[in-house]
């Protein structure tokens, strides 16, 4: 079965085609127009993933070798995202479907993230731990199985994605922040400060916005001419801080291991990338004896190839969407199936 | 609470306080432009608002830009920390927002983009003092 994805949820556009589980092609927009660009980030508009979706296309199928009539099932991101970025893949998707006159499924972007672990050669087995961690969520789910999702837990206010750009931005380590935090900190001391993990009365939340204070305020009271700060101190700051994020990560993923029955432990989304919370999330999988499953970098940010993947999984399991798919900018509060 | 209105609190409670009565002053189509520097509590300050209308699932608007929020009425939580100009907001129709009377619009950071602000809204500015002592101002402007 050839399998098209479609992803725009919010800063990159995203085509990929899959056939019987192998990827075919997963194009990303910021890699595949990076030199256009000239190495800047590109503006958050729907405009340009207006421009960049046609031609994204021909170049997967192009690069997948096939023709457009070839595919069986066309999906794409419906949400969370920006609403006018999401309707561009959506509404592509939707009318390529009409055309071809083959099914459309709409896919929920967390449940691609979750499901980018599918993409590698080890096969997680379910119930999987899930951890997502991205620049605009951080959620501890418990798989099931292809369709039951429990949320255990959830951010409650910043994810822990942005506390890594945002402390980036604090030290003047520039964008992006997550490998700059990573680089710094491999140079740094991760027990030279200490920040604070927050303790939440929801046992599996996370709350990454007071930790992002307290860097803020020792930068403050230590360093009140910012410019005075030696890169040495920075990577102090960035391993410190780093250490306070994988603590309280792996906190609650301990948690989870030790009063859920899984085989799998996984972590995804675009923060997944960060070497210390991979090499943590081993260590942890390794002490509890469970099968770790983790995306290769190129599935951890947002690409099409875990939302066509996701969408394979949905058919499998008779689930289609109908040309009336509406995109959704927010999680919907039944999206998981609560603990 | 009458405006100008200008108060010192000194911890997350007394701010929830102060949310709680402005939020008895706002009402659907309303628009409220928050500042304060990074770490002042302006995303605790709208958690405190929402509350008021059955609506807990406040998190940091950053990544997203907007988040919706639906309870005793609909509030856009806006975060403009990532824009970076102006025709972005209007890419992301910012302006169908604003000019829709069946919602509350909270906007952090908004002070980055005035322009595109309209007159006649609510403004809050947190300082941050010491410590957790905050000055809060609200103005009508």
């Amino acid at each position: 079965m050839t399998i098209l994805g479609l992803e725009s949820s919010c800063d990159e556009t995203s085509v990929s085609i899959i056939r019987d589980g192998e990827i075919l092609s997963n194009l990303i927009s910021s890699q595949h127009f990076h030199l256009k660009y000239g190495g800047v980030v590109p503006e958050l508009s729907s405009r340009a993933h207006l421009q960049m979706i046609s031609p994204l296309f021909k170049k997967a199928l192009e690069e997948a070798n096939i023709e457009k009539e070839e595919i069986d099932l066309v999906s794409a991101t419906a949400g969370p995202g920006l609403i006018g970025a999401l309707l561009v893949g959506l509404n592509f998707g939707k009318a390529l479907s009409y055309s071809l006159n083959k099914p459309f499924i709409a896919v929920n972007h967390i449940e691609g993230h979750i499901f980018s672990c599918f993409l590698m050669e080890e096969k997680p087995e379910y119930p999987i731990l899930s951890l997502v961690v991205s620049g605009g969520h951080t959620l501890l789910l418990l798989v099931k199985d292809d369709l039951n999702i429990v949320k255990l837990g959830s951010t409650i206010d910043d994810a822990a994605g942005e506390a890594f750009d945002k402390v980036a931005k604090m030290i003047g380590l520039g964008y992006p922040g997550g490998p700059k935090v990573q680089e710094y900190s491999e140079k740094g001391n991760p027990k030279a400060i200490k920040f604070p993990v927050a303790n939440l009365k929801g046992e599996y939340d996370f709350s990454f916005s007071g930790l992002k204070t307290s860097v803020l305020r020792y930068i403050q009271k230590e360093y009140p001419i910012l410019e005075k700060i030696t890169e040495d101190e920075k990577s102090n700051i960035a391993a410190s801080f780093q250490d306070a994020v994988v603590k309280a990560l792996s906190n609650n993923v301990k948690k989870a291991i030790l009063n859920y029955e899984i085989k799998t432990l996984s972590v995804v989304g675009g923060v997944a990338a960060n070497k210390a919370i991979r090499n943590k999330l081993i260590q942890l999988a390794k002490k509890f004896n469970k099968k770790i499953v983790i995306p290769d970098i190129e599935f951890c940010g947002d690409n099409a190839a875990m939302i066509a993947y996701r969408a394979g999984k949905l058919f499998e399991n008779n689930i289609i969407s109908d040309l009336n798919a509406v995109a959704f900018p927010a999680l919907p509060k039944n999206a998981f199936i609560a603990n | 609470m009458k405006f100008p209105f200008k108060t010192i609190v000194n911890s997350e409670d007394e701010t929830r306080l102060i949310a709680e009565k402005f939020a008895e002053k706002i009402k659907s189509g309303d628009i409220i432009a928050l500042s304060g520097n990074l770490g002042t509590g302006k995303t605790f300050f709208v958690k405190s608002i929402a509350q008021c209308f059955d609506i807990s699932n406040v998190t940091s608007p950053t990544f997203a830009i907007v988040n919706t929020y639906n309870g005793k009425l609909k509030i856009n939580h806006f975060d403009f920390y990532r824009i970076k100009k102006i025709e972005e907001l209007y890419d992301i129709g910012f302006e169908e927002y604003l000019f829709n009377n069946s919602s509350i619009t909270i906007i952090e950071w908004a002070e980055m983009f005035e322009e595109i602000l309209p007159e006649n809204i609510f403004r809050i500015e947190i300082l941050h003092l010491e410590n957790s002592k905050r000055e809060i101002r609200i103005s009508k402007k």
